[in-house]
């Protein structure tokens, strides 16, 4: 007897797909695993992977991000440098081979993938052939609007970060070797994207929290457009005003509290009404490496011994993060009350001459596993805080950064924006429109928005990330800081990445 | 005609033996002992009698005219040796055409044997068996290196006819660790591709076929018993109390000043507390005998109890096994039934610790009355411990890890001859082989944590099935003068494997979780022809076709054809009466062989989804969602082949006093099962089992057994073999590097590169700069893409952890009463990456988090500060080639002690004698080449006795 050849899976979490779909519960459920995918690494706890050649916690959406963005500028310092990449972002002497280059490549790839597998599981055919009733059609169409959107923002990390990617589409086969588009065509792609999707898209605030809204779209066209100058050379601030304005008009509001949106309760407590996508983190059911479990862990200073205070063990580990002092330098006297500045320094010198001497060098306290009402996250390591990808805040910010760029909008609103935020951080130095000027926006968003994945965009967009007209400690491997190449705005494609595909060729100067 | 009638005994024990066959010369006519050894046949005067039984040597006896004619059969354990087993059958030494090599019970490796492969340790040339030092663990098996990168390496092993799985249960020491040693008679080891090609998809890495011992007639029994002492005889040299209280005051860390009031004023050598002298023992009694006076029979029991070096590592073992043998139908049905059963206590010792004893400050005791955790010292603020290492004695002696793996396992064969068709046999065997474990992993409430949940509490289970059926045909005749053999039949397996956990029962947010993973199943159908002409040219042409589970309907069939040639030489009338040459044949074969073994990817074929588990959901509105994961699918996957072509000589000078082999080998596996990238974005991993690359072996295997001295009171004998391996990376992926080899020291560094035209797992590192007295200058490397920047660009490729040359050398002498016997082998060539060293001996290592560190004192020779500096630097890569003497024993035989007592055996012996090398580490052999702390081998010194009744 040969049939006994022809097997089936026999494990209670896997499922053979021809059975999966005839339950109609199961596209909330796949449509739930693209979204997962930017929280989880695997699906068997925090250290499994369906990423290979690389650590778990080393792929995690959100940290790579984090590490790409914030690690190889001038906020942050990682103590432990034989953490394989780590030492090559925080001193900018990355190459092909550097690990957390391919976990961010290949899982935001991954999430094109996930979408691309649920656009063509639901198309009008497949749904017909499965006789799938009216009312999980209706909620499909909204489902694949959100798979477009998902994959619509990997493409634009891809852009970002690594200016190109694998161009790969519902319509493409398994394991095949697809085109690569460059910024250009990847600029007109997301954009036109995302503008299609709009209509299917659930109204700004209206659709479940984890899940994304119009309001998403709008975030990153706004971004795009600040950024389009760098991307496509080309002038595209009205349209970041213009999408600003729109997401402002759909009813955001701030936190009551700065520190609500880095809270272990930030998906219920204010924070609620600021964020417009946060990366979900749950120390029960949803634990994973990611961006605000290393924070907050990695900020626990190796003196202070301080992590009771924010949820987590004493010890944390053991003084991981700590803050460059550039980032220390921008909240001077007049923040001494901010509750943007969370530095603790007591004890410590600002100059970090060691990387690995976590006593030198100050630490923040930005993030926490404790809740608005003074309880703590359920695990001492899995934090329950998600991590605010999109907010508002960085929305009042790009507006008034556009408007001074010439985007149009109005300087009041721009400058209300603005002391808003510092209202809101009980910071009473609120600013006039004469201080309102592109350089104090940069140092702002740093105030406002450090450790939160957005600076290395931020230098780049101001020129000052490459070059030697801005350095920090340790940028270029100088402990005070040295010039970097040009070619270095944009990251190299990894050495596996490549390998795989004969159409993917390395950025100029890698 | 006359009725004769008479008795058939056995020499040595005057025995009756049952089934012997008693044939007329030249006719059919025939019959066989009954269960008295007693017969009855018809004869004429003149008629030559011939008795005949498995075993023994035959008679011949004229018949003259005798009313009652009794007979004596005397063993044969010459020819016993000559039979050789091969897949679905047998031959002999001389018929033999491809590279077999018999190991029986005579020639097994002696010493502290507890796991069976070890009785082959150093014997075949060709393979290597490489055993780690923790108590009944089991072994890496290499046949000729291994014919795989990413997929099994693991030979196919057979136990009397059931293929075995190499993949243990939580809570088991593996398979082999199932096994008594005790129990086997012979190994055979099939290593070219027309011996092994009968086996088709899973003869890649080659086939050892373990035959275990079978009931006889005539009644026997032994007892054998030994007690071993073994003693660790080095440690990794780290400070003393003293030196280490001097090295803190010394500030050696740059930047940073060390806390000296951490310091306590005790001298500790953790590595003395966690380990400890070990007493081991082992005893096993079988009985062989006929049962019923119908069935030959054998039972034996034995238990075995070993303490590992570190404390609470322990392993026992008791295993019962059955064989009965009966012959049926007159001598037409034969049936061998074995049956086991194997219970398996473990308790585990975390080998984490022996890192956390290096490293452990020696200035502190080991007891601390006030300790809150349970009266161990801890580094601690009170009643709060300091983030930091934890004493590894209470971290061995708080926790319980047990392992209990009970197995069944056996097989029943018939062997049935046709009665209207003689020369025809029908051959099946059934198989089951079962194991279930579970294991208990329990730490005490007061552990050394300031977590609310204190320590662990966790049951797990698992079980495994393989279930085997297989027949065959086989048919044997002369056609003038070519015989023939022609053997065709069919093979069906099964594998299944599930199990679960309880997770952690203190933590009220651990979850349960089970698994279960895909059936696997193999349907082979195969063939065999033997033409054998004028005993002096021999062809043999096997084939095999095969179905797998672990590929897609299009792909999941492989064919795999083999052919060999051998020319007994000697047979020729220009050597016949040669006296320097007594055998020589030449053989030459070729055959395709296939791999498909896969763990862990046995449905990645299928169009599948994962559910996260408990801890891996999502939430939409805060509620919890089990998120679908689509899983990486490879439908095109298909059979990894290996073509070995192989010439070999086997000979034999001095009427064989001097015989062995010689082979020159290569192998080539091509499509191998590879995992390897794919274009980010086109499937649910960045990389998937894939069939992508070659890799090419080749080979010489020498082999000597050298009678040096035979006759009645002296017998000195050598056997010595050598293997020269060579394998080569031929093509990978799109001709990319591919990173392998993970060490400690950070998370996810690699230390090994696959790359076209190199040795799989070269090491790839930095080439380290010295000043000009020759002392190392800390991060500074070569630049030897000279683009004035040190990267990752600038690692190199060194050597590789695989031996150039393997060398085995024994040798059993025996004088009179008295034997002794030694091993011993050698290594050349093989390089060993010291993570020991590199990823602790560097200074910053003394600040351990909040408390201090032990440091290895080989920090003084490079007095490095940073290990993320350092860790790739090719000071750390060591060449490990090694010569070790394994094994010497000792003993005496006292003959005829009673009436009932035919022999005792006394011996002593010692494990582990001297191991001779540069390398700088603790142990030159080294799973895979990263040497990170392996679990110490210890030396042992045994005594023990055999009794035979």
């Amino acid at each position: 007897c040969t049939d006994d050849l022809n097997i089936t899976p026999n494990d209670d979490q896997t499922t053979l797909s021809e059975e999966l779909f005839l339950n109609e519960s199961a596209y909330e459920q796949v449509l739930a695993g693209i979204y997962a995918n930017l929280a989880l690494t695997g699906t068997d706890g925090a250290g499994s992977s369906n990423l290979k050649n690389i650590d778990a916690g080393t792929s995690q959406f959100g940290r790579v991000l984090l590490y790409v963005q914030t690690l190889s500028a001038d906020e942050m310092i990682w103590s432990y440098e034989n953490d394989p990449g780590t030492r090559e972002i925080q001193r900018n002497l990355w190459t092909a081979q550097n690990p957390l280059l391919l976990g961010m490549f290949s899982r935001a790839h991954l999430s094109i993938a996930l979408a691309n597998n649920f656009l063509r599981e639901t198309t009008d055919a497949k749904l017909d052939a499965r006789n799938v009733s009216t009312a999980t059609r209706s909620e499909i169409s909204a489902y694949r609007a959100e798979a477009r959107l998902m994959r619509a923002m990997a493409y634009y990390y891809m852009m970002d970060i690594f200016g190109k990617a694998n161009f790969v589409t519902e319509d493409d086969a398994l394991n095949s070797q697809p085109p690569v588009y460059d910024r250009a065509q990847l600029f007109s792609f997301i954009e036109t994207e995302l503008k299609a999707i709009d209509t299917d898209l659930i109204a700004s605030r209206q659709n479940q929290y984890g899940r994304a809204d119009k309001s998403v779209a709008y975030m990153i066209l706004a971004k795009m457009y600040l950024n389009a100058e760098v991307y496509i050379n080309e002038n595209r601030y009205t349209d970041c005003v213009s999408y600003c304005e729109k997401i402002i008009g759909d009813g955001y509001t701030l936190a009551t509290n700065y520190l609500h949106n880095f809270m272990a309760d930030n998906n219920t407590n204010s924070a609620t009404n600021e964020i417009i996508f946060p990366i979900v983190s749950d120390g029960l059911t949803t634990q994973n490496y990611g961006p605000t479990t290393v924070m907050i862990n990695g900020s626990v200073g190796s003196i202070e011994v301080n992590g009771t205070e924010v949820g987590v063990s004493p010890g944390g580990w053991g003084g991981a993060l700590r803050v460059r002092k550039q980032l220390a330098n921008l909240f001077g006297s007049a923040f001494a009350n901010d509750d943007r500045n969370t530095i603790i320094s007591s004890g410590r010198s600002i100059e970090i001459t060691d990387i690995s001497d976590r006593d030198s060098g100050y630490i923040l306290q930005k993030y926490s596993n404790a809740t608005s009402t003074g309880t703590f996250g359920i695990d001492q390591t899995f934090v329950d805080t998600d991590f605010p990808l999109f907010r508002l805040a960085d929305v009042y910010l790009m507006y008034a950064e556009a408007h001074l760029r010439g985007g149009g909008g109005s300087l009041s609103t721009a400058v209300g924006y603005v002391n808003a935020l510092r209202t809101r951080a009980n910071n009473s130095n609120t600013i006039t429109s004469s201080d309102l000027t592109l350089d104090f926006i940069l140092d702002e968003r740093a105030r406002e928005l450090h450790w939160e994945a957005h600076r290395r965009q931020d230098l780049i967009r101001y020129g000052k990330f490459t070059g030697g007209n801005y350095n920090w400690v340790w940028k270029g491997n100088g402990s005070n800081g040295i010039s970097l190449p040009a070619h270095f705005k944009v990251y190299p494609i990894p050495t596996a990445s490549i390998a795989a595909n004969p159409n993917l060729t390395q950025n100029p100067g890698y | 005609q006359t009725n004769l009638k008479g008795t058939v005994t056995e020499q040595s024990t005057s025995l009756p033996i049952p089934a012997v066959n008693v044939l007329i010369k030249g006719t059919n006519a025939g019959t066989a002992t009954d269960f008295d050894g007693e017969y009855q046949i018809e004869v004429n005067n003149g008629d030559v009698l011939q008795f005949s039984f498995i075993g023994y040597k035959s008679q011949e006896i004229i018949y003259s005219g005798q009313a009652v004619l009794d007979v004596v059969l005397e063993e044969d354990t010459s020819q016993l040796s000559e039979i050789v087993l091969i897949g679905y059958g047998s031959t002999t030494k001389k018929d033999a055409t491809g590279s077999v090599e018999s190991v029986t019970s005579e020639d097994f490796t002696r010493g502290n044997i507890v796991t069976p492969e070890n009785l082959l340790s150093g014997r075949v040339a060709g393979v290597s068996i490489n055993t780690s030092g923790s108590p009944g663990s089991g072994s890496e098996i290499r046949i000729r290196g291994g014919s795989s990168i990413n997929a099994s390496n693991n030979p196919l092993i057979i136990i009397d006819g059931l293929p075995i799985d190499n993949n243990g249960v939580n809570g088991s020491n593996g398979i082999l660790a199932t096994i008594n040693p005790n129990d086997i008679e012979s190994f055979s080891v099939l290593k070219d591709a027309s011996s092994t090609a009968i086996y088709g998809s899973r003869a890649s890495n080659g086939v050892i076929i373990i035959v275990t011992k079978k009931g006889k007639a005539t009644f026997s029994a032994t007892y054998d018993t030994q007690y071993s002492f073994g003693e660790l005889t080095d440690r990794i040299g780290v400070f003393s109390g003293d030196e280490f209280r001097q090295l803190i005051a010394s500030q050696p860390i740059n930047g940073s000043t060390l806390n000296e009031s951490l310091l306590g004023s005790a001298s500790t050598d953790w590595q003395d507390e966690i380990f400890r002298n070990t007493v081991s023992s082992l005893h096993n009694v079988s009985m062989q005998g006929s049962l019923f006076k119908a069935i030959p029979a054998r039972f034996s029991f034995g238990t075995t109890n070993q303490e590992g070096a570190l404390i609470t590592s322990e392993f026992e073992r008791r295993n019962l096994g059955v064989a009965l043998n009966p012959t049926l139908l007159d001598n037409h049905l034969k049936i061998n039934l074995n049956a086991n059963l194997a219970f398996e206590d473990n308790r585990f010792g975390d080998t984490g610790q022996i890192g956390a004893a290096l490293g452990y400050d020696p200035t502190h005791p080991v007891y601390d009355p006030s300790s809150p955790f349970g009266g161990f010292y801890q580094h601690r603020n009170g009643s709060l411990l300091s983030n930091g290492t934890t004493n590894p004695v209470a971290s061995l002696l708080q926790r319980e890890n047990y392992g209990d793996a009970n197995r069944s396992y056996g097989n029943l064969n018939f062997d049935y001859k046709f009665h209207f068709l003689p020369e025809l046999r029908a051959v099946v065997n059934i198989g089951y082989d079962e194991t279930e474990s579970k294991s208990i992993d329990y730490t005490s409430t007061l552990v050394a944590t300031n977590d609310p949940v204190k320590g662990n509490s966790s049951l797990g289970f698992q079980k495994r099935t393989n279930k085997s059926l297989d027949g065959y045909l086989n048919y044997t005749d002369e056609f003038g003068n070519i015989r023939t053999e022609l053997m065709t039949g069919y093979s069906y397996q099964k594998f299944t494997n599930n199990g679960g956990n309880t997770g952690n029962q203190r933590d009220s947010a651990s979850f349960p979780s089970t698994f279960a993973d895909p059936d696997v199943v193999l349907i082979g159908f195969f063939g065999r022809a033997n033409f054998t002409l004028q005993d002096k040219y021999l062809l043999t042409l096997t084939y095999r076709r095969d179905g797998t589970s672990r590929f897609s309907e299009t792909n999941r069939w492989g064919n795999f054809p083999a052919a060999a040639f051998a020319w007994n030489m000697s047979d020729e009338d220009f050597l016949k009466d040669n006296n320097t040459i007594s055998n020589l044949k030449l053989r030459v074969g070729y055959g395709i062989t296939g791999q498909q073994d896969i763990s862990g990817n046995n449905d990645i074929f299928l169009n599948r989804y994962r559910g996260g588990d408990q801890n891996s959901q999502y939430q939409f509105d805060n509620q919890v969602i089990e998120s679908l994961i689509a899983s990486e699918i490879n439908p095109d996957l298909k059979w990894e082949e290996t073509s070995t072509i192989e010439f070999g000589i086997d000979y034999g000078l001095f009427n064989d006093r001097i015989s062995g082999s010689l082979n020159f080998f290569q192998k080539n596996s091509t499509d191998l099962l590879f995992t390897a990238s794919v274009a980010d974005g086109t499937n649910f991993s960045n990389s998937i089992i894939q069939n992508i690359g070659e890799l090419q072996i080749q080979g010489i295997e020498f082999s000597a057994n050298t009678d040096v001295v035979k006759n009645e009171d002296l017998d000195i004998n050598f056997n010595f073999n050598a293997t020269f391996l060579n394998r080569e990376i031929k093509k990978l992926a799109l001709g990319q590097d591919v990173r392998t080899g993970g060490i400690a020291g950070g998370t996810g560094n690699n230390i090994q590169l696959l790359r076209e035209g190199e040795a799989p797992n070269s090491f790839s590192v930095f080439k380290q700069l010295y000043d000009t007295s020759g002392n190392p200058i800390e991060g500074a490397y070569a630049d030897l893409n000279g683009d004035n920047i040190i990267n990752d660009d600038d690692r190199y490729l060194k050597e590789n952890p695989n031996a150039d040359v393997i060398l085995g050398f024994q040798s059993n002498i025996n004088y009179k009463n008295l034997d002794l016997s030694f091993n011993l082998r050698a290594n050349i060539g093989n390089y060993a990456y010291n993570n020991a060293n590199s990823s602790r001996a560097q200074y910053e290592r003394i600040l351990d988090n909040s408390v201090l560190a032990n440091l290895p004192t080989s920090v003084l020779n490079t007095t490095f500060q940073r290990t993320s500096d350092v860790i790739i630097s090719d000071i750390y890569l060591e060449d490990a080639s090694f010569l070790k003497l394994d094994n010497i024993t000792l003993g005496y035989t006292f003959n005829n002690v009673s009436k009932s007592l035919k022999s005792i055996r006394l011996w002593g012996g010692v494990q582990n004698v001297f191991t001779i090398t540069n390398y700088s580490g603790l142990d030159p052999e080294v799973f895979g080449g990263i040497d990170n702390l392996i679990y110490p081998r210890p030396r042992t010194i045994l005594t023990g006795a055999n009794f035979k009744f």
